[in-house]
């Protein structure tokens, strides 16, 4: 059985892993552990799911780019586990998403899944023949052979830039003075840069905008190129953060106890807690110090 | 004090597990000793965290289920966790939906005792963490 990519294009791990469950047509899991680790599902060989830290999968996706609203997601989740439907039959049944659509957002998160573990570190794949119901299921399900090829086509790309963004590690920042007051970039650009703070990685970008983690990072090396942003190191990230304004707070050395942690003043909420429960009113004393008497905490934000 | 290696133990942490989006410290008392959240208000975290924290133990205690290990809120757009650090602070740590649970559980724990060591080396030592 010949698959058109190079035998050391994709991790070897993971590419053989994948080969032999479809050859074996295995139903049931194939773990992968490595940065980042992930699930992919199989059915008869094929792949209906893959979940992974290193890309978002559907819920967000649906979510946090407004295409659904929460609401929506959770009338269709509790009728699912109400009725023991499958939630891709609610989603559409109540007209949330068209099957066309959701059938390609699922082909392309499962896409994406492979492609953040493959461009990533695998350390290895373990095949477990029982299934395990993922919430929502591509049917039919991709063939490995096309993930392979898919997979190889965007490290291929992504590998064409002198400075792809993509790497796991380094946090995006925009460049200084590349963006002038009213200027629109478009084409989804404006969010990427709005939101480019030296903080992200181009994964935590994608998770933030619930967009691809593979078209994020295509989209930052493209804006790498025009200039439009950088890309930093974890630890330069860090030190430009703290010249930037990053928060030790710091109070005054009168303010501290005897082992460094700030200390409480008594006018305002009594001693500094002990583990024996007596912090537990002084802190819902300094909740309604700051909330208001009577208010919920979480109800005033 | 090693307020500097404090901080730079939370973002390593950050670092280590994909999807953390912030990390702060605070004091059992619901002060903030130091935060690297990007915009949550770091007051308002320290005292939630610091309560919360009391809460979560006595809960394990009430139904007898020993020391507490994590207390965590899962919601539509992410999460918080906290643990313990030592007897005196907490640390909290934001993530996002898809932030990886197995290696922040992992992660944190070697963090627990970098960060407990750190404050202990930053007072008395005769304090105990």
């Amino acid at each position: 059985m010949g698959t058109q990519v190079p035998e050391d294009a994709i991790a070897r791990p993971l590419r053989q892993a994948l080969l032999d469950c479809a050859a074996g047509r295995m139903s049931g899991v194939l773990r992968v552990t490595g940065h980042p680790s992930g699930t992919i599902h199989f059915r008869e060989g094929r792949i209906i799911a893959a979940e992974t830290p290193g890309a978002p999968g559907l819920e967000v996706i649906l979510l946090r780019s407004k295409r659904l609203d929460e609401s929506g997601w959770d009338a269709a989740f509790a009728a699912a586990a109400a009725s023991g439907s499958e939630m891709r039959d609610e989603l559409v049944a109540r007209d949330l998403v068209g099957v066309g659509e959701l059938q390609a957002l699922l082909r392309a998160a499962v896409a994406d899944a492979v492609f953040a573990m493959a461009f990533g570190v695998v350390d290895s794949c373990r095949a477990e023949p029982r299934a395990v119901g993922p919430l929502v299921t591509l049917d039919p399900g991709a063939k490995a052979e096309w993930l392979l090829i898919e997979t190889w086509r965007r490290i291929q790309l992504l590998g064409s830039f002198p400075d792809p963004a993509g790497h796991a590690r380094v946090r995006v920042v925009t460049v200084p003075g590349a963006m002038r007051p009213g200027l629109v970039l478009g084409g989804g650009r404006d969010e990427l840069v709005a939101l480019s703070d030296g903080r992200r990685t181009p994964r935590d970008l994608a998770f933030a905008l619930g967009r691809g983690v593979y078209a994020t990072m295509l989209q930052l090396s493209r804006m790498q190129a025009d200039g439009l942003i950088l890309t930093i190191s974890g630890s330069a990230a860090s030190s430009a953060e703290a010249a930037n304004g990053g928060r030790p707070p710091a109070p005054e050395d009168g303010q501290r106890t005897a082992d460094g942690l700030p200390r409480r003043r008594k006018d305002l909420a009594g001693q500094p807690g002990r583990a024996d429960g007596r912090e537990l009113p002084s802190a819902f004393r300094l909740l309604r110090l700051r909330y208001g008497e009577g208010t919920t905490p979480g109800g005033t934000r | 004090m090693a307020e500097d290696a404090l901080l730079a133990e939370m973002r390593a942490l950050r670092e280590r597990v994909a999807g953390i989006t912030g990390t702060a410290v605070a004091s059992r008392d619901g002060l903030i000793v130091r935060e690297d959240t990007g915009g949550v208000d770091p007051d308002n975290l320290a005292a939630l965290a610091a309560t919360w924290l009391a809460l979560a133990q006595r809960m394990s205690n009430e139904v007898g289920q020993g020391t507490l290990r994590e207390a965590m809120t899962k919601s539509s757009s992410g999460c918080v966790a906290i643990y313990a650090v030592g007897v005196r602070a907490v640390l909290v740590l934001i993530g996002d939906e898809g932030v990886d649970i197995t290696s922040l559980r992992s992660e944190s724990r070697g963090s627990l005792d970098a960060i407990g060591a750190l404050l202990a080396d930053s007072g008395d030592q005769r304090v105990p963490l």
